[in-house]
């Protein structure tokens, strides 16, 4: 075969203009417009038909599931611990007493939190009985009433600042939903310090026992109303002790089939956070 | 290898020798200066070259000399001390196979080829973004490092597995050709000793007898009646005599030298070795003729336009997603892994270790069928093949004599020419026939070698040179036991068939107790045993020989020799008995018999006839659009008659002379054009420009060259390519492997073909049978057909891997399928039904179209990628996400809850995750969900894989046409599909580097309705393209 002769610049350019449009067959990239009409014609025909029943299987697939409760609840066994309000950086409450733009937002974050925990917001749901699991059959669901009070020195009520100004900063420990979850026992959340020398914890409602009446939780739609149950936690620090920096884990404890230890999810039961609170 | 057992004779003749009343010596040098004229003229430059360069001077020194100059001794040899240190100093006397491409560059050359370096480019980029990562916060998790290496394994393991499979194809050539290792009878230390002819050194000593393969260049020192066989030097057949006395000054003429690889026919000889391994004239030409480059095989441009296309692809939506990506405020480094995501989606990983298998498998398929195939790709060079140029004898015939024809009682009958010889059907009844079967039998000195009872005879090994032997096994399949006969009719006296008498005789005892008469029988040229007769015998009938008689034999004689055919002529004569009694000593010297007057009884031709599969096969050839060109040495007339009898020249055409006969006018009057057939000698060639050649071959479909040299394969192949043609190029001798070289496919004789030619093909015929190469044709052409589906099938699923990426960026979903998953399915289940569809069945019969065109039928082509991408592939997305959404949403998340909830949903601090039902989600347990994801979406893309896998096994017939069970293999894959993803999930679910977790049994249906809609929806389309075809469905659609 002889050496194919390298297309020189000017004619791949003009090959591309032809390709683009060729004015003898009428062609524009390399169809007709009556070719271009047929095949968008197709495609459209064709990707509307998909379309339809995309949205018809999506449809039928829809319909198997419950409104109220999701079919399957298997990948959430026990729920996780997660703090409020959210650190600014990743799990670290870091301000400055001095500053108090530094904790302003923590504190209108948990002001807006615990909004409906106040009690003329909670005055249409139930006082229900202490200590004792709160099992409903329907169709109406009613849910407990959580005073704000309970939180006691982190409710707000005493000190607007939730201790923030202080420097013995209040943090809300909250268990996640789950729906259809009875716990077993006495769950409570326990929070203990790294280093007892550094800071204390006090816990809200007192030994951060979380009463059995919140549960089960029967899903968004069916439980109106719902006032997911927290756990307050001051931290106290050591007047004495110049570095206010200390780190705290909490558990659920005292339930047997709630799980706080897990090899690979570090959040299932427990939760870890730093507080630092510059002068 | 191509050791010539003494059985294959030499077979190339020249019809017209009998009928010209020249001397047979001096016809054969006519010929041989008529062919030394044109390959002087033409012979290819390296040749010439190689005669200018070549300083041998060892033929024109006396044997001391040469003593002196080789330090060695003519009766006690070197001494074994010398000998191993020149074989130290000169290495193994052996070719070189031509240059080595390193293994360390072929190794490489697969690391780098194809898509590799766009997963290099995937895995570096891994690192890099790890590198921003771990500088921002060392802490960071590694699983970038991970995905990087995974990619830089998939390279590395591909890489490989498709060195090894090459190695293994250069393997399989490599152990061919050690299969017989060659001997040498060689003096050393003044003991004659066998060894391989590989440690020959210059110097030795060594003996040839009749049937050796010369083992290195020699310096003949005596010489017993050796003839050589140069014709994997020269491509002359006709056997040189070889003494021992200077008689040329050019090295490649004189007598008294051999060379290495060419056959020692008769005799024996003493010679000492000159030039060892590539130093000798045929090493040297072996190794130019390496220097002809090799062109590109038409598959592997196939494999780069589709590797360019693919490439092409993933590239721009890569670049393309990165700058929406960028300006859709990601951060650079996120849009790093999103290209990633969409390299990794978009390249078919596994395929082109698929292709690599689907050709081997391909190859041992066809080395069954006796082709073997040195260079994987050649497997579907043959199948675009659009001319054969092919070699005449062994190749499209049986090589060896066979008698064709009888002429007696006036009569032309057909003799049975197959392969076996089992059906004489002619009249066997008159007794002209009987006197001609004796003379037949007795007037011949050939033999069967003993110790063969149990062969057919047409497979026995004879004693004799190629017409004794063809009529001996005529008459012994006709009469039976030949040699009882001749031991019945006692041989008194004899005088064998010389070139100057051109006639064979012996005188025998009867075997008929009461006729004491001797009974001369003779045969030779016809026109010579014509002369000598005076009677004729019509119808056992002795009738004296008239002028009528004498042109009904001429008329004969013109027919059969017309036909290509060797012609013998068969008279006897009853020597009476009072002249010659029982006593009478016969002196053959002084002739003391008479030779004239005897009664001619018939004529018998003979013939290399086809081989019985042959016109089939060029039958096929044509209809499957594929010229076939026949080259050979022969003389026109032979290989005209060849030509015809295989259809090469089909029976209604006609060449321009047959034209100029049948109107009886002159050869220049008649237009060529209206000539279909040619035949073409190296005469008119040789003076043929370039433009004429190519008119030549493009305006005659059927075309035979004759007399030509190997050196004109050459132009002639070159000559096809200009057309635009795959050329496939059979060969055998040494001389013709620049034209193997230089052919888009060489095709070398397994049994009749030199070692050069060998190495110089890529394929070897084991049978040396043309009809092989019809089936690898076939092959061929299935396994291109099939590639195709291959590539559909892949191409498939790689807009169901990467819709999920552009979903991801653009909606926000949480991300549907996982780079490793997708590694999983490429990899993994997709492995081994793409190898299945190898396995499919020609849809219909592929021998019935037209060679493909190199230019417009690509293995990937517009329809296709449009199709797999844009429809099918689209589909499968489809399916996938309900799926997708299937399980997200069974588990809490509506589909409307995730859209947009991506970021969300990544951040690992973010712990309490809200679903559409109000309950909250830890990061581990969304990731779980993640892969519970993956896993699903995976099993849905594996699940309508099947469908597609099925519904590539055709492209135009409907499946239920093509048979679902018919190929076992695809359910083996469909089984290997399921099984894989069984494992996957449910075996390795729990480990989480993998990224699978055990999937609820009813997900693995939901994707089932898109499996059953694909199979649908092309059946569809197969349907309207089998009811329009041609139209604006079957143009867009089929591809």
């Amino acid at each position: 075969m002889t050496k194919k002769d390298k297309k020189s610049l000017n004619q791949s350019l003009a090959e591309w203009k032809l390709f683009l449009y060729n004015p003898t067959t009428g062609e524009f990239l390399g169809r007709t417009a009556k070719s271009w009409g047929l095949i968008l014609l197709f495609y459209l025909v064709f990707y509307g038909f998909l379309a339809a029943l995309f949205s018809f299987t999506m449809w039928a697939m829809l319909q198997t599931l419950n409104d109220e409760v999701p079919k399957y609840r298997d990948q959430i066994p026990t729920p996780g611990l997660m703090v409020f309000p959210k650190p600014v950086t990743a799990l670290e409450y870091s301000f400055s007493l001095s500053d108090s733009s530094s904790y302003e937002g923590y504190i209108r974050d948990l002001d807006d939190f615990l909004r409906p925990y106040d009690l003329e917001e909670q005055k249409n749901l139930t006082a229900c009985t202490d200590g004792v699991l709160f099992v409903q059959e329907g169709p109406a669901y009613r849910a407990c009433q959580f005073p704000r009070h309970l939180l006691e020195e982190c409710s707000g009520q005493n000190d607007a600042n939730y201790g923030y100004s202080g420097g013995n900063p209040c943090v809300l420990v909250k268990m996640n939903r789950i729906i259809g979850l009875k716990p077993q026992g006495h769950p409570r959340i326990k929070c203990t310090p790294k280093d007892e020398q550094v800071a204390l914890v006090r816990a809200y409602p007192s030994q951060g026992f979380i009463d059995l009446k919140y549960f089960p939780y029967y899903g968004k739609k069916l439980h109106v109303g719902y006032r997911q149950p927290v756990v307050a936690v001051q931290a106290v620090f050591n007047p004495n002790n110049t570095r206010k920096e200390a780190t705290f884990d909490c558990i659920i404890d005292g339930s047997p089939n709630l799980k706080n230890k897990d090899d690979r999810d570090k959040f299932l039961g427990r939760v870890t956070f730093k507080i630092t609170v510059n002068a | 290898m191509g050791k010539k057992t003494p059985e294959i004779y030499s077979v190339e003749l020249s019809g017209t020798k009998d009928i010209k009343k020249t001397d047979k010596r001096d016809g054969k040098e006519k010929y041989r200066g008529l062919k030394n004229k044109c390959s002087n003229f033409r012979k290819n430059d390296q040749i010439e070259e190689i005669k200018e360069e070549l300083d041998l001077d060892d033929h024109k020194l006396s044997s001391e000399e040469l003593e002196k100059k080789y330090g060695t001794n003519i009766i006690t040899g070197l001494s074994s001390a010398r000998a191993a240190e020149l074989l130290a100093r000169d290495g193994p006397n052996a070719l070189h196979p031509p240059k080595e491409t390193p293994e360390i560059v072929k190794f490489l050359k697969q690391m780098v080829g194809g898509f590799s370096i766009l997963l290099w480019v995937g895995a570096i980029l891994c690192w890099i973004a790890y590198g921003i990562e771990y500088s921002n916060n060392p802490s960071s998790s590694l699983d970038n490092v991970y995905l990087g290496a995974v990619l830089a394994l998939v390279v590395i393991l591909t890489g490989i597995f498709a060195y090894y499979q090459e190695a293994k194809s250069t393997n399989i050539m490599a152990s061919f050709s050690k299969m017989i290792p060659q001997q040498a009878l060689v003096i050393r230390d003044a003991e004659k000793k066998t060894i391989p002819s590989e440690q020959l050194v210059v110097g030795d000593i060594v003996e040839i007898k009749g049937g050796d393969q010369i083992p290195a260049d020699i310096r003949l020192l005596s010489s017993q009646g050796c003839k050589v066989d140069n014709s994997s030097l020269t491509g002359e057949s006709e056997p040189q005599s070889r003494s021992c006395d200077f008689t040329h000054d050019n090295p490649l003429e004189t007598k008294n030298i051999g060379f290495y690889s060419t056959t020692c026919l008769e005799g024996t000889a003493t010679g000492m070795v000159i030039n060892t391994g590539d130093r000798t004239i045929i090493g040297q030409i072996a190794s130019l003729a390496s220097g002809v480059g090799n062109e590109k095989t038409p598959i592997a441009i196939e494999i780069e336009h589709f590797v360019h296309i693919v490439a092409g692809v993933a590239v721009s939506i890569g670049i393309i997603f990165f700058i929406i990506a960028v300006s859709m405020k990601y951060p650079v480094l996120y849009s790093i892994i999103f290209l990633i995501g969409i390299i990794v989606a978009n390249v078919p990983e596994g395929l082109l270790a698929t292709v690599t298998v689907t050709l081997s498998l391909t190859a041992k398929r066809m080395a069954k069928k006796n082709c073997l195939v040195k260079n994987l790709e050649a497997v579907e060079t043959l199948g675009s093949t659009s001319i054969i140029c092919s070699d005449k004898t062994g190749t499209l015939t049986q090589n060896r004599m066979t008698v064709a024809h009888l002429w007696f009682d006036n009569q032309i009958f057909m003799a049975d020419t197959s392969e076996d010889h089992s059906n004489q059907i002619f009249d066997q009844s008159s007794e002209t026939w009987a006197s001609l079967a004796k003379i037949i039998t007795l007037c011949n000195r050939a033999e069967f070698k003993p110790g063969q009872e149990s062969i057919p005879i047409m497979k026995k090994t004879v004693v004799g040179d190629a017409s004794e032997t063809a009529l001996l096994k005529f008459s012994e399949v006709i009469l039976g036991d030949v040699m009882e006969v001749r031991k019945r009719n006692r041989k008194v006296a004899e005088i064998p068939f010389n070139s100057t008498n051109k006639f064979q005789l012996s005188i025998h005892e009867t075997d008929d107790p009461n006729d004491k008469r001797f009974l001369m029988v003779m045969k030779g040229a016809p026109e010579r045993i014509l002369e000598k007769c005076s009677t004729i015998m019509i119808n056992g009938q002795e009738q004296p020989l008239d002028q009528s008689t004498a042109r009904a034999f001429h008329t004969a004689y013109m027919e059969l020799g017309g036909l290509g055919e060797r012609v013998l002529g068969f008279c006897h004569l009853y020597l009476p008995a009072d002249e010659f009694p029982e006593t009478y000593s016969f002196d053959i010297d002084t002739m003391n018999f008479p030779t004239s007057s005897l009664c001619f009884v018939g004529l018998l031709s003979m013939i290399d006839p086809p081989r019985s599969t042959v016109p089939d096969a060029v039958t096929k050839c044509r209809s499957a659009g594929i010229k076939v060109i026949m080259v050979t040495g022969d003389h026109p007339i032979t290989a005209k008659a060849i030509a015809r009898s295989v259809g090469i020249i089909s029976a209604n055409s006609e060449t321009v002379e047959d034209i100029a006969k049948r109107l009886n006018i002159a050869v220049e009057q008649v237009n060529e054009w209206d000539a279909k057939a040619a035949v073409v000698t190296g005469m008119e060639l040789k003076d043929m420009s370039q433009e004429q050649l190519d008119e030549l071959l493009a305006n005659h479909s059927e075309i035979v060259f004759a007399r030509t040299s190997p050196q004109q394969k050459l132009i002639i192949v070159e000559g096809c390519q200009r057309l635009g043609a795959v050329v496939a190029v059979t060969g055998d001798g040494v001389n013709d492997s620049p034209a193997l070289k230089k052919a888009d496919i060489g095709i070398a004789m397994g049994i009749a073909g030199s070692d050069a030619a060998k190495n110089a093909a890529d394929m070897v015929l084991l049978d040396d049978n043309f009809a092989s190469i019809v089936t690898g044709v076939e092959e061929g052409r299935l396994i291109f057909d099939n590639l195709k589906k291959t590539i559909a099938y892949t191409l498939t699923k790689n807009i169901a891997e990467l819709c999920p990426f552009l979903i991801y960026i653009i909606v926000g979903l949480p991300l549907p399928i996982g780079t490793i998953t997708i590694l999983f399915i490429d990899l993994g289940t997709d492995i081994i039904p793409s190898i299945a569809l190898a396995y499919e069945k020609a849809e219909s019969d592929i021998m019935n179209r037209k060679p493909r065109h190199k230019k417009k039928d690509r293995l990937v082509n517009k329809p296709l990628a449009l199709y797999s991408y844009l429809h099918v592939g689209l589909m499968q997305s489809l399916g996938a996400f309900v799926v997708y959404f299937t399980v997200y949403s069974q588990e809490g998340f509506r589909p409307s809850t995730l859209i947009g909830l991506r970021l969300e949903w990544e951040k690992h601090s973010v712990n309490d995750l809200e679903d559409s039902y109000g309950q909250e989600w830890t990061r581990y347990q969304r990731q779980y969900l993640e892969w519970t994801g993956y896993t699903a979406f995976f099993i849905a893309i594996m699940v309508q894989q099947i469908a597609d896998l099925i519904i590539r096994k055709t492209r135009r017939n409907s499946i239920f046409q093509q048979g679902l069970f018919r190929n076992k293999v695809i359910w083996v894959g469909i089984a290997s599909q399921i099984i894989i993803a069984l494992i996957l999930s449910y075996g390795l679910g729990s480990i989480t580097a993998l990224n699978f977790t055990m999937l609820r049994a009813q997900y693995w249906f939901v994707a089932v309705p898109y499996a059953i809609l694909i199979w649908v929806y092309d059946e569809v389309r197969k349907f309207f393209i089998r009811l329009y075809p041609g139209g604006w469905w079957d143009k867009n659609m089929y591809y």
